[in-house]
């Protein structure tokens, strides 16, 4: 163990601080759940292409810098420490992004990651269908081959970022009659096909961040199955790793959080109560707890290692973590904390903060689904059933 | 930057569970519950081993090892449930004469000649000490009154707070094991309790507990190495963090094992009785949550996003 950056990765630090300095927008940006939001963060995505800030960790052909994990932390560090907007893209760049790595053809990386990288393409999720939420494997939604393409017909919901994005991907039903994880294939698809109907979700915050996807036989290129017919199943379960695992939640988000609860809870200091500074230190420990993990993680990953279950412990931990600070938040606040923009005119932002972290612990697998794995796959505890 | 543990590091840490798997097991404990305490044939074969003097260095008959080196062994020193007084004596008062550069001891520490009573005011008790016997719920441990000119030495109170997590880090690991184990084979409706989500989701909180205490652990141990500014604060957190894991875990285990886990006859309450102990021991929850609240909130610690390491 040996906890000291080397000159090189100071002096990488220096460069992305500088420049997000001067290219970090003076006003945060409107909420890309909305549309005008959005389009926003949209030319954010664009603006960090430009200084080729885009995903540092891609090889240089596909747009990245071809650094390691640990370079990446310390991008992710100044960039939530320099305040700078959420990532759009990252059902792109932290999901379909390694995935593609992983599991693409040459030709399907270079049509993907390079306008990924570049922010060209915003990409949407699409796993869950009304039958199939935490039961992924419930998924109906068929796929038909016909010649050079797919036929897809069915639907999708929950999909994140799809009422605005370019393209979508998700997991769809290509043998007749399969049941359960078998006969599922992994395709990518422009949202603009026809036959694809787009029907925004209202969620509760007002905005439409998700949308339901109804598709009528709708033609895509047999080209566009990242892997092999019927494997889809297990790259969906790579993808979700990196959802769960490193790549989604870097801790620098969580760090920059607790930061500012600090700083919050200081203004407050003469009326909060002992439970809340605990909290407050709290909030500190476990975005370290965090942190130190994940350098560790990464460490692992780049010594050759993987992590499987350890993912599932992650993503436990993170989403209960954000949802924690974010309440003790609104404690603070206590009478403010229902006001959606302060007196001064901005925004409250720990209220915003605070219902976003209560899909934490919903999405990208329940967390009622990641203690199951935790303790099947992690502790070797048997199913449900199991005799 | 690097985290990971090195390979002579894992080395060290898996020979010396083998050793105390295959020779200190469950029996041994209800042994030296029945009778005595300590057993002189257990610590010459921790003296055989190179343990006592780990952290000696080397010109002084040891190994000349780091904290972080002893933080990995007093964690399967916990993980054994060891009654003997190591930890203390060679991995808290070793490395606490050697800051002092008293080194008139370390030889015969080294060579486990010499069992060191740590005597500090935070505990109010000697453990291994002299003074009129004191009983903790823990059959093991041996506690006396404190003599008078107890010390107040701030760094021995954090090399004893590192290492009681880092005990407890192994402690909990064990306890966790044996509920899990418990669970596998204990059925009910017809199939193992493990089978069932409430079983599994208490365990599966109890180990992300755990989990995430362990990187904070060893973080700890390496700022004292590394001698830090901020290293009691990376000590405190890590007494924090280890502790309430255990007790967390503590309170699992013995409610997946039920009525059994209040019995004597299973082995659970050895640990679970040394990790209240240790929680307790070189500073309360309270002690240490004040000493991170003045350096966060206090301001006297940088933190955010890129003070990780800070």
């Amino acid at each position: 163990m040996q906890l000291n950056y080397t000159p090189q990765q100071d002096a990488f630090r220096a460069e992305i601080r500088e420049w997000l300095a001067a290219n970090v927008p003076d006003k945060p940006l409107l909420t890309l759940e909305g549309e005008e939001g959005f389009q926003q963060h949209v030319e954010w995505e664009r603006k960090l292409a430009s200084g080729n800030w885009g995903m540092v960790t891609w090889p240089e052909q596909y747009g990245g810098r071809g650094l390691d994990l640990i370079e990446w932390l310390i991008f992710e560090e100044e960039y939530w420490a320099a305040g700078a907007p959420l990532r759009v893209n990252q059902n792109g760049i932290f999901l379909l992004g390694p995935t593609v790595m992983e599991y693409g053809s040459d030709e399907q990386k270079a049509r993907f990651l390079t306008p990924m990288a570049k922010g060209e393409k915003i990409w949407a999720q699409a796993w869950s269908e009304p039958g199939a939420g935490s039961d992924m494997a419930a998924i109906t939604t068929k796929a038909v081959r016909d010649g050079d393409h797919y036929v897809i017909s069915g639907q999708k919901t929950w999909s994140s970022r799809a009422s605005f994005a370019d393209w979508g991907f998700g997991l769809f039903r290509t043998e007749e009659g399969s049941k359960r994880h078998k006969g599922l294939s992994f395709i990518l698809f422009d949202l603009n096909s026809p036959g694809i109907t787009r029907r925004p979700i209202r969620q509760l915050h007002g905005h439409p961040g998700f949308a339901e996807l109804f598709f009528d036989e709708v033609r895509v290129p047999a080209a566009n199955m990242l892997a092999g017919e019927g494997e889809g199943w297990n790259v969906a379960m790579a993808t979700a790793g990196f959802e769960r695992g490193l790549m989604l939640r870097s801790p620098g988000r969580f760090q920059a959080a607790a930061r500012r609860l600090v700083d919050l809870y200081r203004e407050h200091e003469a009326d909060a109560s002992p439970s809340t500074r605990e909290a407050v230190s709290q909030a500190w420990m476990q975005t370290q707890a965090y942190a130190y993990n994940t350098y560790a993680v990464a460490a692992k990953i780049m010594a050759g290692g993987k992590i499987v279950a350890e993912a599932s412990l992650n993503k436990i931990f993170w989403s209960e973590l954000d949802r924690m600070m974010h309440r003790t938040a609104m404690q603070i606040l206590g009478a403010a904390a229902e006001l959606t923009h302060f007196d001064d005119g901005s925004i409250n932002q720990w209220l915003d903060g605070y219902i976003f972290s209560l899909s934490g612990p919903i999405y990208a697998g329940s967390n009622e689904i990641q203690r199951n794995i935790t303790a099947e796959r992690f502790l070797g505890l048997p199913r449900q059933g199991a005799g | 930057m690097d985290s990971l543990l090195t390979e002579d590091q894992l080395t060290l840490t898996e020979g010396v569970k083998d050793y105390l798997t295959g020779t200190h097991g469950p029996e041994v404990l209800r042994r030296l519950d029945e009778k005595g305490n300590r057993d002189p044939a257990i610590w010459q074969g921790l003296v055989e081993m190179g343990l006592t003097g780990l952290m000696v260095p080397e010109d002084h008959g040891g190994l000349g090892l780091k904290l972080l080196d002893a933080a990995l062994i007093a964690a399967e020193c916990g993980r054994a449930c060891l009654a003997e007084p190591l930890v203390d004596t060679a991995f808290v008062a070793a490395p606490w004469l050697m800051a002092k550069s008293e080194t008139a001891d370390l030889k015969a520490i080294a060579s486990g000649e010499k069992i060191v009573p740590l005597a500090h005011k935070i505990n109010g008790w000697t453990a291994d000490g002299n003074g009129d016997a004191l009983n903790s719920v823990d059959p093991m441990r041996n506690l006396s009154t404190l003599p008078a000119d107890a010390t107040d030495d701030p760094h021995l109170l954090n090399l004893g707070a590192l290492m009681s997590a880092a005990q407890l880090i192994g402690l909990a690991d064990a306890m966790l094991s044996q509920a899990v184990e418990y669970a596998k084979t204990r059925n009910q409706f017809g199939q193992p309790i493990g089978a069932f989500q409430a079983v599994k989701h208490h365990l599966a909180s109890a180990t992300v507990a755990l989990e995430f205490a362990k990187p904070v652990v060893w973080r700890a141990a390496q700022a004292m190495d590394d001698n830090i500014d901020s290293a009691p604060i990376h000590v405190s957190h890590a007494k924090l963090a280890a502790g309430d894991a255990a007790l967390q875990m503590a309170e699992t285990a013995i409610q997946v094992h039920g009525a059994m886990g209040y019995t004597y006859e299973v082995d659970l309450h050895f640990w679970m009785k040394r990790s209240w102990a240790l929680i307790g021991a070189w500073g309360s929850r309270a002690f240490h949550m004040k000493r991170v609240d003045d350096a966060v909130i206090g301001g006297s610690l940088d933190i955010g996003p890129a003070q990780t390491f800070a």
